[in-house]
């Protein structure tokens, strides 16, 4: 191996390594304020770009019939929750949050999104719609469990990425789709020419890893956030609803899962069922951070990404045999400097 | 008590006297990994025919998920339940293998819809009741070989799925490459979701290999070729014919200009000169096809499900005439009337099955094309 | 009657089951073989991920490793496949040994991952290996044969897979009735519980790893021969998905709850496609959609799984457990003379960074007396019992037990030495009964393996070890309580028991932390008359109490703590009338 490919493989290892760090950072964050490893977050990034090529082709995604589908679900249990304890004013929140918003959302993207619009437009209803049928899922299948064991909403969580792969195929089709992108000259780096799509993944998965870290480890609403994971009934006395912190996570997760989406979407084909893929790749970074620590997951991210590319180079045929078993020393070795997940999964 | 009697009366019914109709299990792989191929297939159970030899003809449709575990469980549920004359399907080479032992263990006679030729061959033993419609590997990389020796080519790399497809081409292709004196310089596997191929696509291209051949189906083939223009490759690109359908061809865009891809007659169906043997069925299986709503434009697995019906018009024609649907008797007729099966032309070829050949496709069941203008079109 | 049904309930199931194989339609017959074959690698994931709290995600991995054994030997050395069947699971167990020897010692999402990876490698090696058919699988592997008559219809599978499955079921219940199944089923709370009665924690999670491993190669090997055709893909990561899920499903937490997940899951499966197709359309696949809503729901109304939520009915009917005689076991150490020290400590310390939290602690018990220790909260009490017991490594200072110096304290050779003690917080196995709690306590009194549990060999062993925890239920007055669970114990009584299952370890010393702290006052009373029962027995006893009063009628000797050192020293009266005490802990200005 020349050093030259050696450089366009490390490239390409940042590049995919990118994409698993913006995945890696969600699973983090989710998983820290509400003890889910959100497994669906692969399946948002595969819809976005699904959703936002339908728009492309002129029709109408598939997208907004599972937001509608799922909002109305959402809407009728928080409905008989409400008017069971009377509570008047969860009433109005709860059609506001589930009925006005997801058919406000849908109603724009059936009408206001002709096939020749804008970009910038088609993908501005496109992040919409994603990060609308995020917290739908978290009132629907993880807010009755919330304090459920993290296997049990580890197992809820597979579920419902296994529902979400069948509404997939349903409406997007078997085949991928590669959106439209930035076009623009590549960018040149240290010799080497890096395409702005790339630079862009890079950056923003930098700016997300920053701004996540800033905001738990700095803000207060961000270690209210955290206190609520780790204390709920402590953190209720203080004032913080448990719900309210899983619906922010799940809110950020929707809407980094749409921007990652339109991120990824023109660097690779994605499939109604890539998500999964992605997002194991991403939960090893997360786990290599300690489903805690933001920088270090993405640096796992970035491991894997790399490791990935070179061992397509060497051996592709064995490629993932290599890559996951060169994470079991990180592993141990975490798992030693790192001792306190011992309650972790069970 | 009223459970066994339940039961009882389950297992009486269950060995009742022969049917009107007759029943045909179609087994596809609709969803899961193989579903871009098993999705057409299913689209086309909607417009066969509802008679077959003048019979009238139930088609069971099931899904299998790309799974062989549950091929067989469904397989069986086929034979016991629903007690079909005949399977058609899986999709998938190895769900296809799992069935081997159940359907010669029942008697049921079975046309793969899965390419490996290890389905059909030796048809002795467990392999008396299985015949098949797609081309064999082997025979679809001899027509790859052949263009590429007339386009004198001396060298070749090879990426392909790390799955049971891209194993079976890559694995005819390296055999039958040594053997016409062009040489394997490279062979590379890659996964269906990956995001990327470019580690692959730089270790084949290294070694400068005069012709590519792409081991993949569907959409997913396209990556290694966008990566190959990214990289500014010159040489030749061959595919194979699962790549033949519209999204693989709106995804790869501009890069797949001049790909040769080997297909059934099917794909260029148009093109065909009127003499070709296949071209009439082609154009009906086309319009048919085409005019189910959502279907997009032709798919070549498709139309091996189409084929496996031309074939079993005629053979259940032959096999009423002996025996009453639904009964041992009409499937062993059944069975030996589609070992008879001799000049069915379907979109895929002609049939001419023997003792021998449970497949008998010949060299009219593959022709040549090329993507030119984001179009297929035929190399004469 | 309702009660005696359900104690047969097993057998009547196995009953019904061989009837039915006989009548019911083929189709049936051979889903639920593979029903069976399923429940028999969740019976493994119950023993690893319900009871020892370890998550796999490669379980599929030692399914296939199983079938490909068997199917390699059988095809291409043309051995028997009951060969196959002993090369499957000893290969397991030997594989799965060198790898738990790795994994089992990372902690919860990385134990996860690490099977994961694992899963994984398995799955693209064998679909790169020329010697197991590649991606395209091996063609006619032979059935398994029973005194040269072949088990090849849909029926004959079903019955030799029945069997296997009774066997498992009843391997895996034994097991985890046995000692070892006692520290087992301590471990989903952590390792402490075991560590302090003296079991190896690590190696009773490698156990149930490779036990995991060993009946997932044998679903594996009954794969292969029933279906006599294999490939990778029903040993992927998406299998190992499904076994997990059936396991959670169906209630992780007991064996019965393997059967019911795989069972349902299965079936669900398999029926949906017949049923949704007059709902949706023959060519719409709504399928695992609906699957997937199911299992929420299952989920959302039974968090436990089905089998817990079953029981609930069940369990008013079911006749209560037999009471076990009591034993009282003749003590095995020689108790030292009264008065003489057990335990001597001198200038112990010990530093959390710069955080002195135990500082110069020097100190003594004898044997025959109870040393109070006193100290406001954050006093240093806690990590003192730490340092000695060995939950915590001491930073300085000298330790000694009945005299022989202590470099390294460990809690598990502690215990052997005859120290064991009771927790602040209550560490207890709330699924497990009174009895069997307090059993674990006298772990380290056995003898019997995993080996002897599984032939049955240590029947009178458990009679004594159950017989012992009864007599000391007797003694702390829960006695009659005994099969009742743990988890419905109120908080004192639990305290009680946690006194109960420290004596089962056969003690010289005990360390109480709070024995008192929930208990009504007739209550503290027994308690106090207990614990001065067992000083004069000779027991030392070294007790930390909130309760002054408590402290001040039984202590011989008082220690008094505040900052993490030593403030007081000696006769309660003494004490009582120290000035620094009454100053720093009691509040009295001197």
């Amino acid at each position: 191996m020349t050093a030259d490919i050696a450089a366009i493989l490390l490239q390409d290892g940042i590049a995919n390594g990118a994409i698993y760090i913006l995945l890696a950072t969600v699973l983090v964050l989710v998983f820290t304020v509400t003890r889910v490893i959100f497994v669906p977050q692969g399946d948002l990034v595969a819809f976005t770009a699904l959703t936002l090529a339908a728009f492309d082709a002129g029709t109408i995604p598939g997208t907004v019939w599972i937001l509608l589908f799922g909002a109305a679900i959402a809407l009728s249990l928080e409905m008989l929750e409400a008017v069971a304890r009377r509570d008047r004013a969860r009433c109005v929140r709860s059609i506001i949050q589930f009925g006005v918003v997801p058919v406000a959302v849908a109603l724009l993207a059936v009408l206001l999104v002709p096939k020749d619009a804008p970009l910038l437009w088609k993908m501005a209803v496109t992040c919409a719609l994603v990060t609308c049928i995020s917290p739908v899922i978290y009132r629907i299948v993880f807010q009755p469990i919330a304090s459920a064991s993290p296997l049990v909403l580890l197992i809820a969580a597979i579920a419902t990425h296994l529902g979400m792969n069948s509404i997939g195929l349903q409406v997007f089709g078997a085949e991928g789709v590669r959106t439209q992108g930035f076009s623009g000259p590549p960018l040149s780096f240290a010799g080497q020419l890096i395409s702005q799509q790339v630079a862009g993944v890079v950056a923003s998965s930098i700016v997300l890893v920053f701004v996540l870290y800033l905001f738990f480890h700095r803000s207060l609403r961000g270690r209210a956030l955290l206190a609520a994971a780790y204390n709920r009934r402590g953190a209720e006395i203080v004032g913080i609803s448990a719900a309210a912190a899983g619906r922010t996570a799940f809110i950020v997760a929707g809407l980094v899962g749409a921007v990652s989406g339109l991120l990824v979407g023109p660097m690779t084909t994605l499939y109604y069922d890539s998500g999964f893929i992605l997002g194991l790749k991403g939960f090893v970074g997360a786990i290599v951070g300690g489903l805690a620590i933001y920088p270090l997951a993405a640096a796992g991210a970035v491991l894997v990404g790399a490791v990935e590319s070179f061992a397509s180079f060497w051996a592709s045929a064995y490629r993932d045999i290599i890559v996951f078993m060169l994470i079991i020393p990180i592993l141990f070795w975490r798992s030693v400097v790192n001792p306190h997940a011992e309650d972790g999964i069970e | 008590m009223n459970k066994l009697i339940v039961a009882l009366v389950a297992a009486v019914s269950w060995a009742a006297p022969a049917l009107a109709e007759v029943r045909i299990g179609i087994i596809v792989s609709a969803t899961g990994p193989a579903a871009s191929v098993g999705v057409t297939q299913q689209r086309t159970v909607s417009v066969l025919p509802p008679k077959l030899g003048g019979q009238d003809v139930r088609y069971i449709l099931m899904d299998d998920a790309s799974d062989t575990s549950t091929s067989v469980t469904v397989a069986r549920k086929l034979i016991a339940e629903d007690r079909v004359d005949v399977i058609v399907g899986p999709s998938l080479t190895p769900n296809s293998l799992a069935l081997l032992d159940i359907v010669a263990e029942t008697g049921t006679p079975m046309i793969s819809l899965a390419g490996s030729a290890l389905i059909v061959e030796p048809p002795v033993d467990r392999r008396r009741w299985v015949f098949k419609t797609p081309q064999s590997d082997a025979q679809m990389a001899s027509i790859v070989l052949d263009h590429m020796k007339r386009r004198s080519i001396k060298s070749l790399a090879l990426i392909g799925f790390n799955d049971a497809y891209g194993e079976g081409w890559i694995k005819v292709m390296t055999a039958l490459a040594e053997a016409a004196g062009i040489k394997v310089v490279g062979s590379e596997r890659y996964q269906r979701t990956d995001s990327s191929v470019l580690g692959q696509i730089l270790k084949i291209t290294s070694r400068s290999p005069d012709a590519i051949f792409i081991a993949a189906s569907g959409t997913p083939a396209a990556l290694p070729q966008t990566t190959l223009a990214d990289r500014g490759y010159k040489g030749v690109v061959y595919q194979t014919h699962g790549v033949a359908n519209n999204d693989f061809l709106r995804i790869g865009g501009k890069n797949l200009e001049g790909t040769f891809v080997p297909a059934g007659p099917v794909l260029v169906a148009e093109q065909l000169p009127d003499s070709h043997p296949a071209k009439a069925a082609a154009l009906d299986f086309v319009r048919r096809y085409e005019a189910i709503p959502g279907a997009g434009a032709r798919s070549t697995f498709a139309a091996y499900l189409w084929d496996a019906q031309l074939i079993l018009d005629r053979a259940i024609a032959a096999a009423a005439v002996k025996a009453q649907p639904g009964t041992d008797a009409f499937r062993i007729a059944l069975r030996d009337a589609i070992e008879a099966t001799s000049d069915v032309a379907g979109p895929n070829g002609v049939y001419n099955m023997s003792f021998t050949d449970h497949l008998g496709l010949d060299e009219r069941s593959r022709v040549m094309t090329q993507i030119v203008n984001g179009g297929w079109r035929l190399v004469p | 009657m309702i009660g005696r049904l359900l104690a047969l309930a097993p057998f009547i199931a196995v009953a019904v089951a061989a009837l039915a194989s006989l009548v019911l339609p083929a189709y049936q017959v051979s889903v639920a073989t593979y029903v069976m074959i399923a429940s028999i690698v969740c019976t493994g994931l119950v023993l690893m991920t319900g009871i020892a709290g370890m998550v796999s995600f490669g379980q599929a991995a030692f399914v296939g490793f199983g079938a490909y054994t068997s199917a390699c030997m059988s095809t291409q050395f043309g051995l028997s496949p009951w060969l196959g069947l002993a090369g499957a699971t000893i290969g397991a167990a030997a594989t799965a040994a060198l790898i738990g020897v790795v994994t089992v010692r990372m902690s919860g999402h990385y134990l996860a991952l690490a099977t994961l990876c694992f899963g994984i490698s398995f799955y693209f090696g064998i679909g790169n290996a020329d010697a197991f058919g590649r991606f395209n699988g091996m063609t006619g592997i032979p059935p398994v044969t029973v005194g040269g008559f072949e088990l090849r219809s849909e029926r004959q599978a079903f019955g030799l897979v029945l069997v296997a499955l009774v066997l498992s079921v009843a391997w895996c219940r034994r097991l985890l009735a046995s000692r070892c199944g006692r520290v087992l089923r301590s471990l989903r709370t952590g390792s402490t519980i075991a560590e302090t009665f003296g079991a190896n924690a690590q190696r009773h999670r490698l156990l149930a790893f490779v036990a995991a491993a060993v009946v997932a190669a044998l679903a594996g090997w009954l794969y292969a021969h029933v279906q006599r055709f294999i490939n990778p893909t029903p040993f992927g990561l998406n299998a190992s998905i499904d076994y997990l899920f059936m396991t959670v499903i169906g209630g992780s937490g007991q064996v019965w709850g393997a059967l019911v997940g795989a069972g349902l899951v299965t079936v669900i499966k398999h029926e949906l496609q017949d049923l949704l197709r007059p709902v949706f359309g023959a060519t719409a696949r709504f399928e695992l959609l609906v699957f997937a809503a199911l299992m929420i729901i299952v989920l959302h109304k039974a968090r436990k799984g089905l089998w817990p939520f079953l029981q609930q009915v069940v369990a008013s009917h079911m006749p209560p457990r037999a009471p076990v005689a009591p034993v009282t076991l003749t003590s095995r150490r020689g108790r030292p003379d009264q008065g003489l020290p057990v335990l001597t400590a001198i200038g112990l310390r010990r530093m959390f960074g710069g955080l002195v939290a135990v500082d110069d602690v020097s100190f003594d018990v004898r044997s025959g007396e109870i040393l109070g220790v006193l100290g406001p909260n954050g006093a240093g009490k806690s990590t003192l019992f730490n340092l000695i017991s060995g939950g915590l490594q001491r930073s300085g200072g000298e330790l000694s037990f009945l005299g022989a110096p202590l470099a390294r304290v460990s809690a598990r050779d502690m215990c052997v030495r005859g120290l064991s003690r009771t927790f602040q917080h209550a560490a207890l196995v709330p699924e497990m009964s009174l009895i069997e709690n307090v059993a674990i306590g006298a772990t380290h009194l056995g003898r019997c393996g995993i080996v002897a549990a599984s032939l049955g060999l240590d029947a009178r062993e458990e009679r004594q070890l159950l017989g012992w925890a009864q007599h000391l239920l007797d003694r702390v007055g829960l006695g009659d309580r005994a099969w009742e669970l743990a988890g419905t114990l109120s908080l004192g009584h639990q305290r009680i028991l946690e006194i109960a299952r420290a004596l089962a370890a056969d003690p010289v010393l005990v360390l109480l932390d709070e024995p008192a702290a929930g208990l009504r006052a007739n209550e503290k009373t027994l308690l106090a008359e207990l614990l001065v029962r067992l000083r004069a027995e000779g027991l030392a006893i070294v007790l930390v109490e909130h309760d002054m009063e408590f402290v001040f009628r039984l202590a011989d000797r008082l220690m008094v703590m505040n900052f993490g050192r030593r403030i007081a020293f000696g006769d309660p009266e003494e004490v009582r009338a120290d000035t620094g005490v009454q100053e720093a802990y009691l509040g009295v200005a001197a």
